[in-house]
C-alpha cells in the first residue's frame, strides 16, 4: 500500500517534470536516505566544531565543560578566552578605554599593527562622551588625540577625517536620537566595535576569527540550491530542525 | 520493541565496524592497488604528450620530444589540415584544466588553431569545424563551436605568441587567453571525455605544446584563486538566521546529554548582548530532546571512565527494557565493552573467563563475527594498544558504546515514534545532507570538478 503509494508520487512529479519542460532527476526521500546513510561523520570531528563555535564565540565555561564531557580538546588556550571576553564585554558596556587597555596588556602589537581598529576604538571613546554629554571633554578629546591622524595625505586618513566629522557632529544636534548620525549612538555601533576587536585579537592569536559551523551552514543552503537545477530531491528547509522535507519540483 | 531496539544497535555495531581491524585492512588493501581509497581515488591521468598514432598522418609531423608540431607540405585544400589530440583526454575530477602553445612559427598562412575535441574527431578538420569541437583559431582569431563559420571572439595570434585554453569544470565553460591574458570565454555544452588539440594548417607553421610540464605563461594559481574567491562570495552572501547555529549547538548538546556544558550555555547565552532568543519557538522539540538528560549524562561519564559494571546496574534500574534482551546488539556492545575495559587494566585472567562465558552466545551470530574476534584477539598482544586491534583501546570505542546507550535511552521516549530519529543529532543530520549535496551534484555533472571533502573544512 504505501509502496504504490509512493510510486504516485514520483509518477505524479515525473509529469510536473514534463510539463515544465524541466530534465530534472527525481531523487525519492528512500532513495535519498540511503545516499544519506552512506555519509559517514565522525563524532569527533563534530565535538571539533561545537567546541570552535563554543571558542570562538567566547563561551569559556561551556568550552571547559565539554573539554569535560566529550573529552575535546579546544584549539586555543582557554585562559585566552577570558581575556578577550574581558575586552569585548568592555567595549560592549562603553568602558573604551578600559578595553584598549586590556588590548594593550594582551599583545601591544594588535593596536599598534591595525590603524583602523585603534580609530574605531578611539571613536567609540568618543561617542561614548558624547552619549554622556561630557561636551568639552569630547571636544577635546577629538581635537588633541584624534584629529592629529586624519592630517596625513592617503585614503585610510581621508576615510578617518571623514568618520570624525561625521561623529563630531552630533554635538551640532539638540535631539541626538533624531538627527541624521543617530545611528552611531545606536547599541549596534558598540557591538560593531566589540567584534572588531575581538576578531582581531582572534587573528593574532592564529585563530580564525568566525566560527566555522555558520558558514557551513550557509554551504549547505549554497549546495542545495545548486542541486535544486539539476534534481528533485528532499531538501532542508529548516536548519534549526534539520527535518528532510518531501521533494518537490 | 526488539526491532526498533535493533536498529539503534546495529546502527552503532556498523559504526564500530568502520573501525575495525576488517575496515582498517580493506583501507590499506585498496592503497596499494590504487583503486578506491580516498586520495587515490582523485587522481587522473592527464595529458602528458601529443598522440602521434591518432593524428592526421601526412599533413602533421609530431617531432621527436612529441610536444612539437609542424605542417610539412603544401596545403592544397580545406581538407588537409593537420590535427592532433593529445594522448590523454582532460582530467575532469579539479576546478580548472589549462595547457598552452607557443607558436614558433606561424608558417605561411598562420592558420594555426587551439582548442578541444571529443574522442571521435576526424583528423582532418580544423577544432571548431566538426560537432562537439571547440578552436580559438590564430589567422581571423574567431572562436568555432560546431561548424565552419566562426564567432568575433579574440585577437588574431601568430609566431611569438603563447596561446592557452581551459576547462572552468565549475563555471561550466572554456576560456582562451593569449600571452597570459584571459581572451574570452564559451559555454560548455558538450560531454563526455574531451582532448587538447591543436590544428596546423600552411606550410611551415610550427607550434609547441605545454601540458603543464613546464611553467604557464598564464596565472593558472590565480585564475583558480579567483574562481574560489567567487564562489566564497555567493556562499557568504546567504543569509542565515543569526540564532541557526545556538540552536543547532544547544540541540546537540541536548542530544548528547552535554548537561554541564549545555548548562553553562544557556547561562552565557543569556547575558550576551544581545541576548539570544533561545527554544521559544519549538518548545515542544525541547522538552523532548532534554528528555532524561541526567541519566543520559551519568550514563556516559560511567562508560567514557570504563565502569561498565556501574553502568550495566544504572540500566537495569532505570531502563530495564534496554538490557532485556540478552542477545540484543545494545547488550553485546556493553558486553564487549567490559572485556576490553579488563584487558585495557589488564586483568587478562578474569578477561578470558567473561569472555568465555559472555561471548559464546554471541559467537554464533555470524554478524557480530569479526567484531568478537577483534575482541579476542587483544589477548594475543603484549601491547595490545600497539596491535592491529588497539583501536578497541581508544577512547572513540568507548564513546561507540556510550553514544549507543546514549540513543537507545532516547528512544524509550513514548512521544518518538520512529527510533531512527534518534540515531543522529541536528548537527550530524545538517553535514550528512551538506556532504550528500555536493557529492549528488557531482555525480549528475559527469564527475567534473573538484572533490568535497568535509574533513578539509572542518
Amino acid at each position: 500500500m504505501s509502496c504504490c503509494f509512493l510510486d504516485l508520487f514520483a509518477v505524479q512529479l515525473l509529469l510536473e517534470c514534463l510539463i515544465k519542460g524541466s530534465s530534472k532527476k527525481i531523487i525519492t526521500k528512500e532513495e535519498w536516505e540511503k545516499k544519506l546513510n552512506d555519509v559517514k561523520i565522525r563524532k569527533e570531528d563534530m565535538n571539533k566544531l561545537v567546541m570552535n563555535f563554543l571558542v570562538t564565540e567566547g563561551y569559556v565555561d561551556a568550552a571547559e565543560k565539554f573539554r569535560k564531557e566529550s573529552g575535546t580538546e579546544p584549539d586555543i588556550d582557554l585562559a585566552t578566552i577570558t581575556d578577550r571576553m574581558a575586552v569585548k564585554k568592555a567595549v560592549q558596556c562603553g568602558n573604551v578605554e578600559d578595553a584598549i587597555e586590556k588590548v594593550n596588556d594582551l599583545n601591544p602589537e594588535i593596536l599598534d599593527t591595525n590603524p583602523q581598529l585603534f580609530f574605531h576604538l578611539q571613536q567609540q571613546r568618543l561617542i561614548e562622551l558624547i552619549r554622556n554629554g561630557k561636551v568639552a571633554e569630547a571636544l577635546e578629546f577629538a581635537q588633541e588625540e584624534l584629529a592629529p591622524r586624519g592630517e596625513e595625505n592617503d585614503i585610510l586618513q581621508q576615510s578617518f577625517l571623514e568618520e570624525l566629522e561625521r561623529t563630531v557632529s552630533l554635538l551640532a544636534f539638540e535631539d541626538v536620537n533624531n538627527c541624521p548620525v543617530a545611528e552611531l549612538l545606536d547599541i549596534s555601533q558598540r557591538l560593531k566595535t566589540a567584534s572588531e576587536v575581538n576578531a582581531a585579537i582572534l587573528t593574532s592569536q592564529s585563530h580564525e576569527k568566525d566560527p566555522k559551523l555558520p558558514s557551513l551552514l550557509k554551504m549547505l543552503i549554497w549546495a542545495q540550491n545548486q542541486l535544486d537545477e539539476k534534481a528533485a530531491y528532499p531538501r532542508i528547509n529548516d536548519i534549526s530542525t534539520a527535518t528532510l522535507e518531501d521533494p518537490g519540483v | 520493541m526488539a526491532q526498533e531496539n535493533d536498529v539503534i544497535g546495529l546502527h552503532f555495531l556498523e559504526l564500530w565496524r568502520f573501525n575495525s581491524k576488517a575496515a582498517a585492512a580493506a583501507a590499506t588493501a585498496t592503497t596499494s592497488t590504487s583503486s578506491s581509497s580516498k586520495e587515490d581515488a582523485e587522481f587522473e591521468e592527464e595529458p602528458t604528450e601529443l598522440d602521434t598514432f591518432n593524428s592526421s598522418g601526412m599533413f602533421s609531423v609530431v617531432l621527436s620530444d612529441k610536444l612539437s608540431v609542424q605542417y610539412p607540405t603544401v596545403n592544397l585544400h580545406g581538407h588537409d589540415v593537420g590535427v592532433v589530440q593529445a594522448n590523454k583526454p582532460a582530467p575532469l575530477k579539479r576546478l580548472v584544466y589549462y595547457f598552452e602553445i607557443f607558436v614558433k612559427n606561424a608558417g605561411a598562412k598562420g592558420q594555426i588553431a587551439i582548442g578541444f575535441t571529443a574522442s571521435g574527431f576526424k583528423m582532418r578538420r580544423q577544432p571548431g569545424w566538426e560537432a562537439n569541437s571547440y578552436g580559438y583559431h590564430g589567422d581571423d582569431g574567431l572562436l568555432y563551436r560546431g561548424h565552419g563559420k566562426g564567432e568575433t571572439f579574440g585577437p588574431t595570434y601568430t609566431t611569438g605568441d603563447t596561446v592557452g585554453c581551459g576547462i572552468n569544470y565549475s563555471a561550466q565553460e572554456f576560456f582562451f587567453t593569449k600571452n597570459g591574458k584571459v581572451v574570452g570565454t564559451v559555454a560548455k555544452d558538450v560531454k563526455g571525455p574531451l582532448f587538447p588539440t591543436v590544428a596546423v594548417h600552411s606550410q611551415n607553421e610550427e607550434v609547441t605544446v605545454n601540458f603543464g610540464k613546464d611553467p604557464f605563461v598564464f596565472d593558472l594559481k590565480a585564475f583558480e584563486a579567483e574562481e574560489r574567491r567567487k564562489q566564497q562570495m555567493t556562499i557568504d552572501k546567504i543569509s542565515i538566521s543569526q540564532n541557526a547555529s545556538y540552536e543547532i549547538i544547544r540541540s546537540y548538546l541536548q542530544y548528547y546529554g552535554y548537561e554541564e556544558t549545555l548548562k553553562q550555555f544557556d547561562m552565557a547565552s543569556r547575558s550576551t548582548v544581545p541576548p539570544i532568543a533561545l527554544g521559544q519557538e519549538n518548545g515542544s522539540s525541547d522538552t523532548e530532546i532534554t528528555y532524561a538528560m541526567n541519566h543520559r549524562k551519568t550514563l556516559r561519564q560511567l562508560i567514557r571512565s570504563g565502569e561498565i559494571d556501574d553502568a550495566f546496574d544504572k540500566l537495569r534500574m532505570w531502563y530495564p527494557q534496554i538490557v532485556q534482551d540478552n542477545k540484543s546488539a545494545m547488550c553485546f556492545l556493553l558486553h564487549c565493552q567490559k572485556f576490553i575495559e579488563l584487558v585495557r587494566i589488564g586483568k587478562l585472567e578474569e578477561a578470558v573467563v567473561f569472555g568465555r562465558t559472555e561471548f559464546e552466545k554471541f559467537y554464533r551470530l555470524t554478524e557480530v563475527d569479526d567484531l568478537v574476534k577483534d575482541c579476542a584477539a587483544l589477548l594475543a598482544y603484549e601491547q595490545p594498544l600497539k596491535s592491529s586491534v588497539g583501536y578497541l583501546l581508544e577512547d572513540s570505542q568507548r564513546e561507540i558504546v556510550a553514544d549507543a546507550v546514549n540513543s537507545m535511552i532516547l528512544s524509550t521516549n513514548p512521544n518518538i515514534a520512529d527510533a531512527r530519529v534518534c540515531l543522529h543529532s541536528c548537527l550530524e543530520r545538517l553535514l550528512r545532507q551538506l556532504t550528500a549535496c555536493f557529492l549528488e551534484k557531482r555525480s549528475l555533472n559527469g564527475d567534473q570538478g573538484e572533490a568535497f571533502y568535509l574533513g578539509r573544512l572542518l
